[in-house]
């Protein structure tokens, strides 16, 4: 009984208290102690995970690669049309005088390993073996070689907590590949391999197989500053279900199995980094969530 | 042991020594390893058979320590997993006290119905929390699968829990009469 009272209170302690109260900065703590330890057990552990993913990786081998033949023929065609498309962009670009824009590696990329994972369905989160001394910081945007993979959570010394985007707290700004058409990429809790691009523009198009990257913009004031064209994940439905125009979306990294990740740091002083700044330093009511607004508009061309 | 006797130092420290064991091979190599899109999920098990074997003190003791071991190590809400664990350790622990089953399936049944009350526990603790994004049905379906292979887990589980703390267990009265007499050693009966 005494457990259980002591097990409320913590909860309503914990529910109730700011992210940088008491029990926030224990469990920081705590994980600053436990970052090296993992770290350690996740190099002894790593011949056995290994293992097991090689035994995973062989039983959908087979299935994959017929989906990779199908998917080389069909981006072939569609890469002899964009060669030329993008030629065009980059000859109207270089017209305006936009050709200045930011690339990843503007946004300073540490590369990190992830040490631990939630097998909890409720909390889509990795731990990762770079932290502020690495110069990563809460709500830096995380990537892999597949697209985007979440956002961090919480950092120590040494190691940080990445939530992805399949987390309930997760809520990207995102347009649809071939058009202008931007909304809110949500998870649907329970199934980790769809997402739901919400609060589309009445009428907007969207096709199975189109392609959802992020929009460069920010949906609230302390929300990740995620740069733009970070491919998030492909339409697999529209969803008929919702009072809001939406579209379902597969993600296209694989967030069962990741192993190395990039956390795009934007250090102090450079343009992404002023650019956040900007953004989050502008009152409520002129933020990025407004359509139209000078947030938004300055993180968009800023980021490219 | 029964309600009321002390657990023995050894016991607590071998106990602890597996909780941190398996909470860091948990989340370190198991939760990697998704079995039809969910990862197995062994700290339940570890909780619910240490209760089976020690009672509901130190099954309670155990779920509450694992669960806040979880929580601080996973950044999750502090007390959620404490409080499912510390509930289905005293339940695996009064199962013992009260009816003390034998039967070979035992721990394949206490496994399945424990990783399937920390399941549903933590939908309902995360309903009760207030859930900002959509649910999907796909959720009742990973559910069932991680019960499924919560139970696949079980018996593997249960066999490594015993073997690190037999040493340490204190004999039960209860069973040790039972054993007497089934291999006739004090049986009334046996005698001339």
């Amino acid at each position: 009984m005494l457990l259980v009272v002591l097990s409320l209170l913590l909860l309503t302690a914990y529910f109730g208290e700011a992210p940088n109260g008491r029990l926030h900065a224990v469990q920081r703590d705590f994980l600053t102690v436990v970052s090296p330890i993992q770290d350690g057990a996740n190099k002894a552990l790593k011949p056995v995970r290994n293992l097991f993913g090689w035994i995973d990786n062989t039983v959908h081998a087979k299935k994959q690669r017929d989906e990779l033949l199908k998917q080389v023929d069909k981006l072939r065609g569609e890469l002899v049309s964009s060669q030329s498309e993008k030629r065009s962009y980059h000859e109207l670009l270089g017209l305006y005088h936009l050709d200045d824009q930011l690339s990843i590696r503007d946004y300073h990329p540490v590369t990190a390993t992830v040490v631990g994972k939630s097998p909890n369905i409720w909390y889509a989160t990795v731990d990762i073996d770079q932290g502020e001394s690495a110069g990563v910081h809460v709500n830096d945007p995380v990537i892999n070689g597949e697209g985007l993979v979440g956002k961090v959570a919480l950092a120590t010394s040494d190691g940080a907590e990445v939530s992805l985007i399949t987390d309930s707290t997760m809520g990207v700004s995102a347009r649809l590949g071939t058009t202008n058409a931007t909304g809110i990429v949500q998870p649907k809790l329970g199934d980790p391999n769809d997402l739901l691009l919400q609060y589309l523009p009445a009428n907007t198009v969207a096709n199975p197989g189109e392609y959802v990257v992020t929009s460069g913009t920010v949906a609230s004031p302390d929300d990740s500053l995620y740069p733009p064209g970070i491919l998030i994940g492909q339409v697999t439905s529209v969803n008929e279900e919702s009072a809001y125009e939406s579209v379902n979306v597969r993600p296209t990294a694989n967030l069962h199995n990741l192993d190395v990740v990039q956390v795009l740091t934007a250090a102090q002083g450079t343009m992404p980094a002023n650019l956040s700044h900007l953004v989050v330093s502008l009152p409520v009511g002129q933020g990025p969530g407004a359509s139209g607004s000078s947030g938004e508009a300055l993180a968009s061309t800023g980021a490219g | 042991m029964t309600p009321g006797s002390a657990p023995s130092f050894g016991l607590l420290v071998r106990i602890a020594v597996l909780a941190v064991v398996v909470v860091f091979v948990q989340i370190g190599v198991v939760s990697e390893v998704p079995l039809f899109g969910v990862s197995v999920d062994i700290s339940p098990l570890l909780v619910v058979f240490v209760g089976l074997l020690c009672g509901s003190t130190v099954g309670a003791l155990t779920g509450f320590a694992v669960g806040l071991l979880v929580d601080l190590t996973l950044v999750q809400t502090l007390g959620v997993t404490s409080l499912i664990f510390t509930l289905i350790g005293y339940w695996s622990g009064r199962l013992r006290e009260l009816r003390d089953p034998q039967a070979a399936l035992t721990p394949l049944l206490v496994g399945a119905a424990g990783t399937a009350a920390a399941l549903v526990g933590y939908s309902l603790m995360e309903f009760l929390l207030g859930v900002d994004a959509p649910v999907s049905l796909e959720l009742v379906r990973q559910i069932v699968i991680g019960i499924l292979l919560g139970t696949m887990v079980a018996l593997p589980m249960w066999v490594i829990v015993r073997r690190s703390l037999v040493g340490a267990l204190p004999e039960d009265p209860r069973r040790r009469r039972r054993r007497a007499y089934t291999t006739g050693g004090l049986s009334p009966l046996s005698r001339p």
